[in-house]
């Protein structure tokens, strides 16, 4: 088990395509820390450059407090769990999970021993003498586990193990692997581009895009405070409401306008958010998760109005489109799903600008397409980023954790 | 305007429905397979009984005027299993396909590892070069031999002299069958390498690279990776290539023929030759097909074991 | 830019490492070195002929080597050209090679729509038969060939080379089409015959223009093949004027000695044909024999 950190790390090929940009990450021992984010953002790329299998353009990895730029794969003593698993085609399951420790000339019977046990915690004890090719791909899974886990390293690292396998599978494969890291304890870095999956696993998430990390914090942190428009449209499932809006001041009240709707921020709100103050007389984007977006019967505060474009009945909830007056964020910082402008809108009445707003609602409540409806808004609720710079406004509490200090 | 029923029924009709029938048997697989079958009956099937016959027959200058061959049951086996220069000539073949296999594949394996750990420029230039060598037909790599090998003015002689090996001045490679073999072994190996890196290559490039990179953090060295990795999957590809070598080989002919001058002697003889020899040479055409004969059974096992790693290789379906 | 803030305690100096490290790259020099003298190995024996084709008489017969042809003569390719039957040779060799290769593609285009477009009894060892067949010493049957052919009076004349250098170049093809006819998704036809063509008529409006490729590479297989055949021509084709270039290299050779310089000029002139195209072609040829092996 060992430390890991990313000092000043950066991956550029052939001169001018940059695949890692400055990256500062410290892992701490025993620590699960997923690196999550969309394709082409560099991920994978780090992941190679801590296995040895990348060279480093800039910077420091060091493993254990070794710097390891040097070091070929086979010295760091990490073991990794590929995509595709890359198992060893011609040898046995035995083979391939004895194959480490037969390099590295652990003696035969302490081979044999290590090697039982393993297979006899992940259920492959009766499999031994088979080839992958004749295992299911869970089971080809749990080998690539084992393999790895039976040569005691000083740190996983997992490249999208799990993104080869049918949804429920992979539900089940994500509760075992992380239990076996609890178990094992063993500093492990995990590269995903699903976001559920980061959640679910990572004691830490780190969200990277375009090379660059945007943020690194607990899953709850990350989902309560993102640090950027892209990290709050990334995180999340269905993804957060984003739209544009003003502030204005009137008679020391703050109005926050948005479309043809406005509504008034209570002073705490100011108050906990100095930094909104600076945006007064500005536009901004603001943005509400879908299960803060309520029905708005029996709510006295800010209100919006608009018309139900789809509603979708996923059995616990209904999760409802609503189409209403805003102005959409066109920008490319976002993931594709949150804040695009509707389709072709089933209304009458023309809006010159308009925004899909998705709320999760009550399962009980009789909702039809075409219908108008009022949805509640708790201004309490709302994350406000910079329209330019695209970053949070943070309030006094809630400031984005740093990447070198450990959850 | 609305379109009567009747005029529909009026138009198929018309369409003679025969021509449909017939370009359906025409176009069935045996009548698609037929010309290329006869083809190959005629100008392989045929020979191939033919020479089987005519390894029991006696067929000299005589027999050839008449069209007709005489029945000798196994004569020509026995006289030629009697003939202690049959047995030289088939132990000489066999050495000489061992060499010439090995040497190739060594040669041409450790060529495709080169290529892959050279840069992209040296790799292409080693690419073209393997190319132009494989397109020479064999008749002028030959003759190039030949002239390196020329007593008076081949390079070989001169080098050799120069590098203080030897006095290889004048020297006439073709003297001593060693020598000469070794200088055919040479034009052979060097034809035959290009098929063999080239291939090998392209079976190292499907070798995934996770396979490898996993094999690297597993603790394996570079030996190591290639002895327990990459080789057991190159396998299928090495039992083909060494099959087809050893039946390519085994059946030199162009490069004695031509390198001699089309006047071999007798220590030179492979199995290809000494058949051709004894056929058209001495006309005795029976004693040839004979020899041709035990050539084709030992080919028909290794042509088995080529056959075999295709189907188990999912080829053939 | 990111929202973390530079890391916490542990000093770093400002390690920046470019590139990949020095004892790789001598790596990779020592590699290129080793990868450029096996080029200068297999290489020179055709930048040998080639020069000494252009190489004046002196400069050839030397006792020590002239590494440059300086002064460069076209006297050896005049020499060549102008000898006897040279134009009827290199005529006779291309109409065998057109002939063969319009023939065995027609054949085995056919062939091959028979083999990857339809079950039928016996497919299966068909296959085998054409994957065997290719593996027949053809040395070996010289004999029966020029015997049969000569009862056909075929001895001696261009037709009985033609039917004999189908016998390597049909299996190859048939091999290779219909690789590639399988690879050609069935939906394609599918749609055709959906839209009014009978299946044959699919086969050649729609497969036969998407095999163009396999078409264009077992060409060039059977013209290589067909160009560069020595014993066949050399036992079959007795008069000079009926014989292929092949057989013309040998001429060169008397009971008064070898003519290099011409010799080297016409082996030159006769591989270049076969060189042009092969470059066109080379790795689409190749791997028919092998092809998917590698079963990972």
């Amino acid at each position: 088990m060992a430390e890991i950190q990313f000092v000043h790390v950066s991956k550029v090929y052939g001169g001018d395509v940059t695949a890692v940009r400055d990256l500062n990450l410290q892992i701490a021992e025993g620590e699960f820390v997923v690196l999550v984010g969309p394709s082409g953002c560099g991920k994978t790329t780090a992941l190679r450059m801590l296995a040895g299998l990348e060279e480093i353009t800039a910077g420091e990895i060091r493993i254990a407090d070794r710097v390891v730029n040097d070091l070929p794969p086979r010295e760091r003593d990490i073991a990794m769990v590929f995509q595709n698993y890359a198992l060893y085609p011609h040898k046995s399951v035995y083979e391939n999970l004895a194959f480490g420790l037969r390099m590295r000339k652990v003696p035969r019977d302490e081979q044999r021993r290590r090697v039982e046990e393993i297979a006899r915690v992940l259920g492959l004890g009766d499999m031994l003498n088979r080839r992958p090719a004749q295992l299911s791909g869970g089971q080809r899974q749990r080998v690539a586990m084992g393999r790895a886990i039976v040569r005691e390293p000083k740190a996983f690292l997992m490249d999208e193990p799990l993104s080869n396998l049918d949804a429920k599978l992979r539900v089940q494969m994500r509760a075992e692997i992380a239990r076996i890291q609890q178990a094992l304890k063993v500093t492990t870095v995990y590269v995903t581009h699903d976001q559920v999956e980061a959640m679910t696993m990572g004691d830490r998430v780190a969200v990277m895009r375009d090379g660059e990390l945007q943020q690194v914090d607990t899953p709850q942190r990350l989902y309560d405070a993102p640090a950027n428009l892209f990290v709050a449209s990334f995180v999340g499932s269905p993804p957060m409401n984003l739209f544009e809006a003003s502030v204005r001041r009137d008679n020391g009240r703050l109005l926050c306008k948005v479309g043809d709707s406005e509504f008034e921020l209570p002073a705490d709100l100011e108050a906990g958010r100095p930094a909104l103050g600076a945006y007064v007389g500005r536009s901004l984007a603001i943005g509400i998760r879908p299960e803060d977006v309520r029905e708005a019967s029996g709510w006295d505060g800010a209100r919006l109005r608009g018309r139900i474009l789809l509603v979708e009945s996923l059995g616990s909830e209904q999760l409802v489109h609503i189409e209403f007056a805003a102005a959409p964020l066109e920008r490319s910082d976002l993931v594709d799903t949150a804040a695009q402008p509707p389709g072709p809108s089933l209304g009458v009445g023309e809006l010159e600008q308009a925004v899909t707003l998705l709320g999760r609602f009550d399962r009980h409540l009789l909702l039809t397409p075409g219908e108008a409806v009022e949805v509640a808004i708790d201004p309490r609720l709302l994350h406000f980023f910079d329209l330019e710079t695209g970053l949070a406004i943070p309030s006094a509490v809630d400031t984005p954790v740093p990447a070198g200090v450990a959850g | 305007m609305a379109v009567a029923e009747s005029d529909f029924s009026l138009a198929s009709r018309r369409r003679p429905r025969w021509s449909r029938h017939r370009v359906a048997s025409a176009a069935s697989p045996y009548g698609l397979l037929a010309p290329a079958l006869v083809v190959l009956g005629v100008v392989l099937g045929y020979p191939l009984y033919l020479i089987a016959r005519l390894s029991f027959e006696k067929y000299g200058l005589f027999e050839l005027i008449r069209h007709k061959g005489r029945w000798i049951g196994l004569d020509n086996y026995t006289a030629i299993i009697h003939d202690s220069q049959f047995w030289h000539v088939l132990l000489r073949t066999v050495g000489f396909t061992a060499v010439n296999v090995s040497l190739t594949m060594v040669l041409g394996t450790a060529i495709a590892l080169l290529l892959v750990r050279v840069s992209t420029v040296v790799r292409y230039m080693l690419t073209a070069a393997l190319v132009f060598v494989w397109a020479t037909p064999v008749v002028v790599a030959v003759d190039v031999w030949r002239w390196l090998v020329d007593p008076q003015f081949g390079l070989a002689n001169w080098l050799l002299t120069k590098l203080h090996v030897g006095n290889f001045v004048h020297h006439d490679w073709f003297v001593n069958p060693w020598s000469g073999f070794g200088v055919i072994t040479a034009v052979v190996v060097w034809g035959a390498i290009p098929f063999v890196a080239i291939t090998v290559f392209a079976g190292l490039s499907q070798v995934p690279a996770e396979l490898i990179e996993a094999a690297q953090i597993d603790g394996a060295r570079a030996w190591n990776v290639f002895r327990e990795v990459t080789l057991p999957l190159l396998k299928p590809i090495f039992v083909i290539l060494v099959s087809l070598s050893i039946i390519w080989d085994f059946q030199v002919f162009n490069q004695i023929w031509i390198m001699l001058d089309q006047r071999p002697s007798a220590d030179y003889y492979l199995m290809s030759v000494y058949s051709f020899v004894e056929s058209f040479r001495i006309s005795e055409y029976g004693l040839g097909s004979a020899i041709a004969v035990v050539m084709v059974l030992i080919m028909f096992g290794f042509t088995f074991v080529y056959v075999r790693q295709m189907v188990k290789a999912g080829e053939v379906r | 830019m990111s929202s973390a803030t530079p890391i916490a305690p542990t000093p770093v100096a400002a390690v920046v490492r470019q590139g990949p490290s020095a004892r790789r790259r001598l790596g990779l020099l020592g590699w290129n070195a080793a990868g450029i003298a096996v080029f200068v190995v297999m290489v020179f024996p055709v930048y040998w002929m080639v020069s000494t084709a252009f190489k004046t008489g002196p400069n050839i017969f030397s006792y020590s080597p002239k590494w440059l042809p300086v002064p460069a003569t076209l006297a050896n390719f005049g020499d060549a050209i102008h000898r006897q039957y040279f134009w009827q040779n290199v005529r006779n060799s291309l109409i065998v090679v057109g002939v063969v290769v319009v023939l065995s593609l027609t054949l085995a285009f056919l062939a091959a729509l028979a083999l990857a477009k339809f079950k039928f009894y016996g497919r299966r060892a068909f296959i085998v038969l054409i994957i065997a067949v290719q593996m027949v010493p053809l040395n070996a049957l010289i004999i029966p060939l020029y015997i049969t052919l000569s009862r056909a009076h075929q001895v001696n004349k261009l037709s009985g080379v033609i039917i004999t250098y189908m016998t390597f170049v049909l299996p190859f093809t048939i091999w290779t089409l219909r690789g590639f006819i399988l690879g050609v998704p069935r939906e394609l036809e599918e749609a055709a015959m959906v839209d009014g063509t009978t299946r044959f008529g699919a086969f050649v409006r729609v497969l036969l223009p998407l095999v163009a490729p396999g078409l264009v590479a077992t060409s060039i297989f059977a013209f290589i093949q067909a160009w560069n055949e020595y014993i066949m021509a050399y036992v079959l084709l007795s008069s000079p004027e009926k014989q292929t270039l092949t057989v013309w290299l040998a001429s060169f050779t008397t009971n008064r000695g070898t003519a290099w310089g011409p010799l080297m000029a016409g082996a030159t002139l006769t591989a270049l044909p076969v060189v042009g195209f092969f470059l066109l072609v080379q790795r689409r040829i190749a791997f028919g024999l092998t092809a998917g092996a590698v079963r990972g």
